[in-house]
């Protein structure tokens, strides 16, 4: 079934340090006023004008692999291959802040708020991914509340794009989930509009089937490297 | 304190208030307009973007720098109303067509213009044909192209091959950037440099022009 949710802004509100960090201020320094009165006022924008919005369907491997095949151009060693077979549940899920943040980005840059608005797409995209956290929680507890859940085990998202799962796999994706009910649409290059939303698979399975070494040949042109982060989940 | 160091000290500061207001003053005490612009705001920028590159502030406080700039220029704006800003160089820039990513592409635009150069920037999701259309036209010496897609760098190869079937790629250089571009990825579609991020955008638009 396919389930449309709303955010709560205080699920989704990044971090102060995550956004100076994202700006390129490094922790371990103190944070000068004139920045943070920035901070302060993207904070107050976002929250003004996000609309956190998601919609997400749980289905099955099968009706999962012609998604995932999508237009057949994904790298032949990609991650999510060898995952998703062994999962034990699987959901897609579409998220977005809605277009009046990107909206506001624009104008703060038009007006010559550079920071402001340079700071403004820090806090949204980190809200962004705030929010697809929020999704790996909630699969996570909903599958728990069913008895589908032992302490082995994780959810884990992954998205068109990264680890082998080619952009072009956002075409049936979109087909299948539908995200323009929640305001999202694609275009030719398969790039979403509102910018700051994120589409992507939940994995729930047991945390081996997680594991990996990021060795793949297409780690070396990644500059994310969140897979690091992901991974020492594995552990804890 | 003159009062052309006193522009450049509170364009540092990011007090845009007070850049308006010193540069105001400064125009009306009949201090030449490119002495005011090269001895008071870009003698500031230059600083700043000194200090951003040993690490010592951050992008907030360029950004903030940045914006007291553009208050000071658009006071300057009409004495050059007849030949425009004095510029260092000429750059057209732009997202590949594709792509609606554009902060790195303005941030990019604000240091470049920050430090003299004369911006034509296209926007986002920007066709091949209207990079090399715009850069003939206007007499640009650079094309700046960003993307933050992997599905878009093709693009920037199209527009680099436009140049050299049209002629221009011995006059007109190229600068390509964004997450997925890297300086193997501009050798390889025969770009004529890279920028990793805005501050080295500026250094290798210098290195370009010469």
């Amino acid at each position: 079934m396919n389930t449309i949710v709303q955010f709560e802004l205080s699920d989704i509100l990044p971090r102060p340090e995550a956004v100076l960090q994202d700006q390129g201020v490094p922790g371990d320094r103190p944070v000068p006023d004139r920045i943070d009165a920035v901070f302060t006022q993207a904070l107050d924008i976002f929250a003004r004008s996000a609309r956190p919005t998601g919609t997400i369907s749980e289905l099955t491997a099968e009706e999962l692999t012609p998604i995932f095949r999508g237009e057949g151009e994904n790298e032949a060693d990609a991650l999510l291959a060898r995952i998703y077979h062994r999962a034990d549940n699987l959901a897609l899920f579409a998220l977005t802040m809605g277009s009046e943040v990107s909206a506001n980005i624009e104008k703060l840059f038009a007006d010559n708020d550079f920071a402001a608005g340079s700071m403004l797409d820090s806090v949204a995209s980190l809200a962004a991914d705030k929010a697809s956290e929020v999704f790996e929680a909630r699969f996570f507890q909903d599958l728990s509340s069913r008895g589908l859940i032992t302490p082995e085990h994780l959810v884990l998202g992954y998205s068109p794009g990264y680890c082998g799962w080619h952009i072009s796999g956002q075409k049936k994706l979109f087909e299948y989930l539908e995200p323009d009910r929640i305001g999202i649409s694609l275009n030719d290059s398969y790039l979403m509009t509102p910018l700051k939303s994120i589409t992507g698979l939940l994995v729930s399975g047991r945390k081996e089937i997680h594991q990996c070494e990021p060795h793949f040949g297409y780690c070396s042109s990644c500059k994310h490297r969140s897979c690091q982060e992901r991974l020492a989940r594995l552990v804890s | 304190m003159s009062l052309l160091e006193q522009i450049s000290t509170s364009l540092q500061q990011g007090e845009d208030k007070q850049v308006f207001e010193l540069t105001n003053e400064a125009i009306a005490e009949g201090i030449p307009a490119k002495e005011i612009l090269d001895n008071g705001l870009i003698a500031g920028m230059d600083i700043i973007g000194e200090q951003f590159r040993k690490h010592e502030i951050f992008l907030p406080e360029v950004l903030l720098a940045a914006r007291a700039m553009y208050a000071g220029m658009d006071q300057l704006k009409p004495l050059f109303a007849k030949e425009g800003i004095p510029s260092i160089g000429k750059v057209v820039l732009g997202t590949v067509q594709g792509d609606l990513h554009d902060i790195g592409k303005n941030l990019v635009g604000i240091m470049l213009k920050g430090a003299g150069f004369d911006i034509i920037d296209l926007g986002k999701d920007v066709p091949p044909e209207e990079f090399v259309e715009t850069a003939v036209r206007e007499g640009a010496e650079v094309i700046g192209m960003s993307t933050l897609l992997t599905t878009t760098t093709p693009m920037m190869t199209q527009v680099i091959e436009l140049l050299k079937e049209k002629g221009f790629d011995s006059t007109i250089k190229t600068i390509v950037g964004g997450a997925p571009v890297s300086e193997e990825l501009a050798r390889d579609i025969g770009a004529d440099s890279y920028g990793y991020d805005a501050a080295s955008a500026v250094d290798r638009v210098k290195e370009l022009i010469g």
